[in-house]
């Protein structure tokens, strides 16, 4: 019998939580825009006027996809060190300094997005206070600097966290010279090191272009270049907010099916292929940017292509861990299994529910990676479509069913309302495939993401039904999503506040079928894929990175004043002139 | 109930996905229907799922 979790670390518990309350009120707000998003778009209602609409969609990706996704990756890992090391962290203060660091940044950056919806927003450090620029912040959109100081925080403070891990690693190893590093731990770690490579992209491009042109230090920068290294972060970001939903299926989910996880050195292969191949793809971001050449793009996309292999993986490896722990349940036959799961646990439902559009999302993947068909679909509605089925459910969803695991673990409090849980999932489930499937079939008639009026002023010729059934199914959509979310933060709520409660959870993970010790000792061996790691992110980018600066320059193409045409037409005129001279 | 309430709940999930997804794919072969007939065609699969689902699971029905 073991004790909850917080009541064995609680300073961990306490820390956790605040993470996760950090990454709901995230989650909130953003479902909040969400849904303006969705009615605004299609015209069936609208809020903001059309001219405020980046100001919402900026703060819908920045604090979905960063605030929310990576507040509850450090809470998650953090209960995974913890919990897989039995121990806590080497210095309290450090692990505080990181969640108050990561804190402040996000802080400061919602400040200045916020203030986009003023009439009139102060000046701070000589511009406007606003930051109407995506979460991709392509230059030359340009923010309030402190939108890109509050970012590098951030960064800065995930950093901390990851060396906060390992040092409760290294810490354990001189305990326990010779042993296996534990998976939870092992997954922490690799994708740790998947985040310290790659997050090295965007902070050049921060701190050594934009941030000093936002802050008029340097006049100009090479808009490719900064796309360049964002994507090069881009790409594994995508992983950043995947891999802990898979620490939660590869650890969590097999335990929630009654059995085991069918194999830890898969997991630990999967975790691998992803430090070495999150990286050197980025480049399939850019497929129709100009400035780089063909055959770059084309090393990307079969670089993108060999993903699929973990993904495959774990698809293989988690099913095969649920069938098991189905036919422990007393489950049988080929597909009868199915029905022995316990369907009526809401963080299983929800977990296995993430994972189906996972699946199908993963194909539409394929289709975004494919050079020739990406054209297709490139910033069209699709896109958004593939998000939410990733990013939006796979990892959302999944973050949800496992809050209902966790939180009364760290909280001691009994789950309120398991079955308004359970309908909660299968409600995000139904709203995402109403919203998507929207997106998906708009995306192939054309009809464009990020755009307040996306009707223009022309007739889309849809192949199915009619643009206005489209627009009513998206709206639709992100309306049961909405609610979905509402009831997701006030079970949660609830359960905070269930104090005089015992939870029913049992937080034991019981170990692999084929444990770490059917695997070769080298899978541990971190800096060897380091090693490989950083050799494939040199061949994919030293030399579109140098070809990009030798053709545009590091800070910006020389172009000339405008308007450039003006010159051309002066070198013609002498030119003209000069023939003339020499012809009489 | 012949199902939990909880599977209940899934498999009228899945139909909605089903649903859903059934008009896109249709088209591909050229067969094409309209919302009205696919709600149609959902509100009775759904109804007869629950009242399948409700009735009690006796040993007199018929069930292969
Ligand atoms: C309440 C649920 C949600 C609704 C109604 C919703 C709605 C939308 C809509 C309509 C767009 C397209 C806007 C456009 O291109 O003009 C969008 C974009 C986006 N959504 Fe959501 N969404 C929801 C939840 C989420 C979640 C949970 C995530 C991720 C964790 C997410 C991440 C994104 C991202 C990254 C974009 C692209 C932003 C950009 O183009 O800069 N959304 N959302
Ligand atoms: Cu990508």
């Amino acid at each position: 019998m073991t004790d909850l979790f917080v009541d064995e670390y609680p300073e961990q518990a306490r820390l956790v939580r605040a993470a996760f309350l950090t990454s709901f009120v995230a989650l909130g707000i953003g479902a909040l825009f969400g849904v303006i998003q969705a009615l605004h778009r299609t015209g069936v209602f609208r809020i903001v006027e059309s001219t405020t609409y980046y100001t919402v969609l900026t703060g819908h990706g920045v604090f979905l996809v960063i605030t929310f996704t990576i507040f509850f990756l450090v809470g998650l890992y953090q209960w995974a060190v913890t919990d897989s090391l039995q121990r806590g962290p080497v210095d309290a203060r450090l692990t505080w300094s990181w969640y108050g660091l990561m804190s402040v940044g996000t802080l400061i950056a919602a400040i200045a997005i916020l203030a986009g919806f003023l009439d009139d927003p102060p000046d701070v450090l000589g511009s406007e206070l606003s930051a109407d620029v995506l979460f991709t912040f392509y230059a030359p959109l340009q923010a309030n600097p402190i939108f890109y100081a509050g970012l590098v925080l951030f960064v800065v403070g995930t950093w901390l966290a990851g060396a906060d891990w390992f040092r409760t690693w290294w810490a354990w190893k001189r305990d326990h010279p010779g042993e296996r590093i534990p998976l939870p731990t092992f997954m922490v770690l690799t994708t740790m090191i998947m985040w310290y490579i790659s997050s090295i992209g965007v902070a050049v491009a921060i701190l050594a272009f934009i941030l000093p042109w936002s802050l008029g230090l340097i006049d100009s920068l090479n808009p490719t270049l900064t796309r360049t290294l964002f994507w090069y972060f881009g790409h594994p970001v995508v992983y950043f907010w995947l891999l802990p939903a898979y620490l939660l299926w590869y650890i969590v989910l097999p335990k929630l099916s009654g059995g085991r996880l069918f194999s830890d050195p898969l997991a630990r292969v999967v975790f691998i292929l992803f430090v070495l191949l999150s990286t050197p793809v980025g480049i399939h971001h850019q497929y129709l940017d100009p400035g780089i050449s063909e055959g770059f793009k084309f090393i990307a996309m079969t670089n993108t292509m060999f993903l699929l292999l973990p993904s495959l993986l774990t698809a293989f490896t988690v099913v095969a861990s649920m069938e098991h722990g189905a036919r422990q349940r007393g489950g049988t036959g080929t597909l009868n299994w199915l029905r022995a799961l316990p369907w009526k646990d809401p963080a299983f439902t929800g977990m296995a529910l993430a994972g189906l559009v996972f699946a199908f999302g993963g194909f539409t993947g394929i289709v975004n990676a494919g050079m020739n068909i990406n054209y297709l679909v490139h910033n069209s509605l699709w896109v958004p479509g593939h998000i939410h089925t990733q990013v939006g459910t796979a990892v959302a969803l999944t973050f949800m069913a496992g809050s209902y695991w966790l939180v009364p673990q760290l909280t001691g409090n009994r789950l309120v309302g398991r079955q308004i849980a359970l309908f909660q999932v299968v409600l995000w489930f139904v709203g995402i495939v109403f919203m998507t499937n929207s997106m998906y079939r708009a995306g192939l008639i054309g009809v464009p993401r990020r755009s307040a009026e996306p009707q223009y002023a022309f007739d889309y010729e849809v192949g199915v039904g009619s643009m206005t059934e489209l627009d009513v199914q998206l709206a639709l959509g992100g309306v049961l999503l909405f609610v979905s979310t509402v009831l997701f933060l006030a079970i949660i709520l609830l359960t905070a506040f269930n104090t005089d409660s015992d939870p029913l959870v049992d937080g034991t993970i019981p170990p692999a079928l084929s444990g770490p010790e059917d695997s070769p000792r080298v899978l541990d061996d971190l800096r060897v894929w380091i090693g490989i790691a950083l050799v494939l992110v040199v061949i994919a980018y030293a030399i579109p990175l140098a070809s990009i600066v030798d053709r545009g320059g590091l800070f910006g193409p020389d172009v000339g004043p405008f308007p450039v045409v003006v010159d051309g037409v002066m070198y013609l005129q002498h030119g003209v002139a000069y023939v003339g001279v020499l012809i009489t | 109930m012949r199902i939990s309430p909880a599977k209940l709940l899934i498999v009228i999930a899945l139909c909605l996905v089903v649903l859903v997804e059934a008009r896109t794919i249709l088209a591909f072969f050229d067969v094409e229907v309209s919302v009205l007939e696919i709600a149609l065609v959902g509100v009775v699969a759904i109804t007869a799922l629950v009242v399948w689902a409700v009735r009690p699971a006796d040993e007199e029905t018929s069930e292969p």
